[in-house]
């Protein structure tokens, strides 16, 4: 499998996107084991250029940019099966 | 017509029905297809993104995840504003099609008055901690569930440095039921009277209590009302009253002591009128040429003699407890002063009571009881040196 890109788009270090981040980084680690994975993220407030280039509507929004297609969801960050089904990304059981 | 052929008809009422419910809605709405893309906005989300429909529709906003009953998002506003909303999902058919229907409710005025209601929790917490009263509320039950920081500072300074009987959480209620040795009763009292104000038998009880120190002799005033508002309570407040418990016994020392002055003062002003000329003793009618009182008469000089005396008052009274005191000559001084001018007993009565009044003024009243006493010895010893002056006029 190629690499997998995912990047998330916040607004601000709040009590909440920092949780979502540590879900995401759990996830890459616990159930994307073995996969090449890149998460990049991007404030809005601090790089509001990217977020319009990206034309993102809401944060917190999760982009997986590769493997093609595309996804893009947006909401509760929290639940790391709802977010691999909503990518479209091969889910390893948990050991 | 078949079944089949009507499926189209329906939807299309069907989505009709939703979009005109839709258009309707305070609320943002938006349904997005599974790629999560925008198929369709209502006015109301329109305004929250500040962007028109057709600028909208065909753009992807995500598919929507919500792991309870809402989750919390920020919108992006075509100005780059972000504005905070709650975000509701449920699954449709659009358009033939399933899809998801977002609703999207402002937070904006919510979070302004929990905010507000922020400010003015905290706004009444630092009045209540700006207070030097110890203040505590209690629930129906008798649980802390507020103290102000000087109640705190208080109970750490006090024997209870964890907070652990008398810190938020402790229960009031069963610290008064088990206290024990002297302050027993009083407790059991406090207890009673807590109770009896919870229950509305009584506005508010109040008990003043000793509390001392190792180093200090302390007085606070324990005072219970109930708590206004929805909730049962009690608010208890500890003051200390140790000033004004002195001021008080200051003030009754100072009126026993003024009492006692009048006393004097009358004593003294009825030796003075026995010692006027219809009752003056026959040597004594001999020297005392002059009837009128120094004071009447010579207003200036009797300041004088009140000034002198007043300087020797304060000397006996500071030399007050040593053995040896050197008034001998300046009592005989005046003395000769007086005589000179042939001063009455009353004169030097009068010269006493305006030296004690002037004396007393502002004076602590030990300092005052030491005026009295000491300005008795005084008086005593001038009117000897006076005596003396006219036996000695006479023999010579």
């Amino acid at each position: 499998m190629s690499i997998i890109v995912l990047q998330l788009f916040i607004a601000g270090r709040t009590p909440r996107t920092e949780h979502a981040i540590a879900t995401l980084r759990q996830l890459i680690e616990l159930r994307l084991t073995g996969y090449p994975c890149e998460l990049v993220i991007v404030d809005v407030l601090t790089d509001p250029q990217q977020a319009e280039e990206r034309h993102i509507l809401a944060t917190p929004t999760l982009i997986k940019v590769a493997p093609l297609p595309q996804r893009r969801i947006i909401g509760d960050l929290a639940d790391a099966d709802g977010l691999l089904a909503a990518l479209s990304l091969p889910s390893l059981p948990l050991a | 017509m078949e079944y089949v052929d009507l499926i189209p008809v329906l939807s299309a009422e069907s989505d009709a029905r939703l979009q005109a419910v839709a258009n309707t809605s305070t609320d943002g709405m938006l349904i997005v297809d599974v790629d999560g893309r925008v198929r369709f906005v209502n006015p109301a989300a329109e305004g929250l993104l500040r962007r028109r429909a057709v600028d909208l529709i065909g753009q992807i906003f995500g598919l929507p995840i919500v792991i309870s009953e809402a989750a919390e998002i920020s919108l992006i506003q075509a100005d780059g504003k972000l504005i905070a909303t709650e975000m509701r999902t449920a699954a449709i058919v659009w358009e033939r099609m399933p899809a998801q229907m977002i609703v999207l409710r402002d937070l904006t005025e919510q979070r302004r008055t929990q905010e507000a209601l922020r400010d003015a929790e905290g706004f009444s917490r630092a009045i209540l901690n700006s207070l030097t009263q110890h203040i505590a509320v209690l629930d129906e039950s008798g649980t802390i569930i507020l103290a102000n920081d000087a109640w705190r500072q208080f109970a750490i300074e006090n024997g209870d440095p964890q907070l652990t009987t008398t810190g938020v959480g402790a229960n009031y209620f069963a610290v008064c039921a088990e206290s024990r040795g002297e302050n027993a009763d009083e407790a059991s009292d406090v207890l009673q009277g807590m109770r009896r104000v919870l229950q509305g038998e009584i506005p508010v009880f109040e008990l003043e209590y000793p509390c001392n120190s190792p180093g200090e002799d302390r007085w606070f005033q324990l005072r219970a009302v109930p708590l206004h508002g929805q909730r049962r309570g009690l608010v208890i407040s500890h003051m200390n009253i140790t000033d004004q418990r002195r001021n008080a016994q200051d003030a009754a020392e100072s009126a026993a002591l003024r009492e006692q002055l009048l006393a004097r003062e009358r004593e003294l002003v009825a030796i003075g009128s026995l010692s006027s000329a219809e009752r003056r003793p026959a040597g004594l009618a001999y020297v005392q040429r002059n009837d009128l009182p120094i004071r009447g008469s010579q207003f200036r000089l009797f300041q004088e003699y009140v000034a002198s005396y007043t300087e020797l008052l304060e000397m006996v009274v500071d030399e007050r407890g040593f053995a040896v005191k050197n008034t001998d000559v300046p009592v005989r001084a005046l003395a000769s002063r007086l005589g000179a001018l042939h001063a009455s007993a009353r004169d030097v009565v009068e010269i006493h009571l305006s030296s004690l009044r002037t004396c007393s003024v502002g004076a602590a009243s030990s300092r005052q009881q030491a005026y009295l006493e000491e300005g008795r010895v005084l008086l005593l010893q001038l009117m000897g040196y006076l005596v003396a002056y006219y036996r000695d006029d006479l023999v010579g």
